[in-house]
């Protein structure tokens, strides 16, 4: 198969040859498609978050999209997180009681993060013991328990969140892995 | 005839120029604003729509940008406090294109 590249071909329109697998060897010109489109190369804007977005200028116009994982994430270059709980610090098992002393841990963590922060999200996780359905229920009175504290200092909450075993950071195949995954996510959007 | 001929050669060498193909399309090329750069260095403001969900608003001469402001979990940053349908911040920090509108 041939693959037509040159620059002359650029000015109406590219054409491409497909991607189609074991198209690239000679013997395999019934699988060849001509794509006809014109080369959009993006490059990439970091917003104040620090999250990437694909951006291209063609003259006039201006194309904006955001860099996101498969799963919908988007592709950041600092951590996002402003607070991370392992819940096993602050919760017993299967509770959303938070004791005094972490009651005073979060309250200093929202008192130093308040000033830069117009407000605060908060985002309940646990690992895969137990079901599902009781897992974003116990995340749900976790993550309520944690803006509670926070609103007792003064700090607004733009959203309450809870994502029970479905989130994981890491895959639950250990018992240090599962800790890891029980947990309370602070996002702060200034 | 010459004179077609040459006239012919110009409107060919003009209409190739203005198409002056934008292969690049990273950089801000426009003519009009009197700039271009690199799209990386854009600076943003905040425009929250009717539902109250913030985005990043661009206006870099005669290009506008929008894109919708997510938090790690890849949500929309809503409920905001800010004004709907207002955009806030240095969004047209980027252009010194006389924007009238």
């Amino acid at each position: 198969m041939v693959i037509k590249f040159n620059l002359k071909s650029l000015l109406p329109a590219l054409a491409v040859a497909a991607l189609a697998a074991g198209a690239v060897s000679d013997s395999a010109q019934a699988q060849q498609r001509t794509v006809v489109g014109e080369r959009y190369v993006p490059t990439i804007w970091v917003d104040p978050d620090g999250c990437e977005h694909w951006v291209m200028d063609d003259g006039a116009e201006g194309y904006m999209s955001p860099h996101v994982t498969p799963d919908g994430k988007p592709v950041c270059r600092r951590g996002q997180l402003c607070g991370m709980m392992p819940t096993d610090q602050f919760f017993a098992t299967d509770k959303h009681y938070i004791n005094s002393a972490g009651r005073a841990r979060l309250q200093q963590f929202f008192n130093k993060a308040k000033p830069g922060t117009r407000y605060f999200v908060i985002a309940g996780h646990t690992d895969s013991r137990a079901s599902d359905e009781y897992n974003i229920r116990l995340s749900q009175r976790r993550a309520n328990a944690v803006a509670q504290v926070a609103r007792s200092v003064g700090a607004r909450i733009g959203d309450i969140r809870a994502y029970g075993e479905r989130d994981p950071r890491v895959p639950n195949t250990s018992a240090a892995n599962m800790a890891q995954n029980r947990r309370v996510e602070i996002y702060c959007v200034r | 005839m010459k004179f077609f001929k040459g006239a012919a050669a110009l409107g060919l060498i003009l209409s190739v120029a203005a198409c002056g193909e934008a292969t690049d399309k990273t950089r801000d090329r426009n003519i009009l604003d009197g700039k271009s750069g690199d799209l990386s260095q854009l600076t943003a403001g905040i425009w929250v729509d009717p539902q109250g969900c913030e985005h990043w608003i661009i206006d870099d001469g005669v290009e506008g940008y929008l894109d919708l402001r997510r938090t790690p979990d890849g949500k929309p940053v809503c409920n905001s406090e800010l004004p709907r349908n207002v955009a806030t911040g240095p969004f047209k920090a980027g252009s010194t294109f006389a924007d009238p509108i």
